[in-house]
């Protein structure tokens, strides 16, 4: 998977964006949209919510795209308008008044297969979709999209140790449900049809 | 300890992604649209949620300010002692008695939008709280950082409560 701040875009893309241009900005959206929308979907989980939320991502670009100077790659600023949205949505009274509904047992699962991606590490994907949305993002930000301690903590309002400790503990937590998932196959066979 | 890290990079990295949503651009058009016709509308309650609040925070912090002069400033302890016992201990109280309030499961549109925006604004205001002893002049700082705290703290009690009531 390829981190966000490094899909490359042609600097001319580039430069037509920051002019205003919406067909480099839909240009843009077209070679990020996937690897965004799969950030969302890896935080806030709803695949509804994620949509409206890279939907909403992008109509903050194309209304602020002149607060673009160009210190970082393209990517990489439209991915911390992203995660801003995310964290806003996170931190909610709507998101806090579903949060029952993830704390329903086995309701982390009830995903339709077809909303997860394929692959060999489903029990991974299973496993990290059951973690607390915060913790989850702490992963996610610093696991895969290279984000440090401190631009965690700062995203999330919280100090870099909170980040550091979120992490360390999601990293336990995603190892013994691992665990626990291996040993339910390891007995699969043995169950009786 | 780096290895373990880079693992979990690792195999965190090669879970499959997910396909962008089927809308594409067309949907972001949408949302542009209907982002626009909610501000139109939206505008006119926002802003008398707006003028709401600051009244009601402004009132607070007159009445404070009132007190804090009955009270007068000649007192031993000092007056910006005295004022940060007093800003801190009503912080805490209107921390309580949101905390009492019984969280709807749904809200209008309007209050909702004026909930996240105070909440946005008490965040921001931590955050410098949390940075304010490094700066020059930290104790006036804090002393106004906490007060205007307090105001917030106040309006969004008076959303809350009003919401819960059925009244907003």
């Amino acid at each position: 998977m390829t981190r966000i701040a490094d899909i490359p875009i042609p600097p001319e893309t580039v430069a037509a964006a920051q002019a205003g241009d919406e067909s480099a900005i839909e240009a843009v959206y077209r070679a990020t949209a996937g690897p965004l929308y799969t950030l969302l979907r890896r935080l806030v989980r709803r695949p509804a919510i994620a949509e409206e939320l890279l939907q909403e991502t992008f109509v903050d670009v194309l209304q602020h795209i002149g607060a673009y100077e160009g210190r970082c790659p393209l990517p990489a600023w439209i991915r911390s308008l992203a995660v801003n949205r995310a964290l806003m949505y996170l931190r909610s009274p709507w998101h806090r008044s579903l949060e029952w509904l993830d704390k329903d047992p086995g309701g982390a699962d009830r995903l339709p297969a077809r909303e997860l991606p394929g692959g060999d590490e489903s029990g991974l994907e299973r496993a990290l979709m059951t973690l607390p949305a915060i913790s989850r993002a702490v992963v996610w930000l610093h696991d895969v999209e290279g984000f440090t301690h401190a631009e965690i903590g700062y995203a999330l309002r919280r100090t870099p140790s909170f980040s550091k400790s979120q992490l360390a503990r999601s990293h336990a937590r995603l190892r013994d449900l691992l665990r626990g998932q291996a040993a339910i196959e390891e007995a699969a066979p043995c169950t009786p049809n | 300890m780096h290895a373990e890290l880079n693992e979990w990079s690792r195999r965190l990295a090669a879970l499959a992604e997910f396909e962008a949503p089927a809308a594409g651009w067309q949907g972001v058009l949408d949302a542009r649209r209907q982002r626009d016709l909610r501000v139109s509308r939206r505008l006119p309650l926002a802003a008398a949620a707006a003028v709401l609040a600051i009244a009601a925070g402004l009132g607070w912090w007159l009445q404070s300010a009132q007190r804090d002069l009955e009270r007068g400033f000649a007192d031993e302890a000092g007056p910006v002692a005295l004022a940060s016992d007093s800003v801190l201990a009503e912080n805490e109280r209107l921390e309580r008695l949101l905390a009492s309030l019984p969280e709807r499961q749904t809200m209008r549109g309007s209050t909702a939008f004026t909930v996240a925006e105070l909440e946005d604004r008490l965040a921001a205001l931590d955050d410098r709280l949390s940075r304010v002893t490094q700066e020059p002049n930290a104790p006036e700082r804090a002393e106004r950082l906490w007060r205007q705290r307090v105001g917030l703290m106040h309006s969004l009690v008076q959303v809350r409560y009003a919401d819960s009531a059925g009244t907003y």
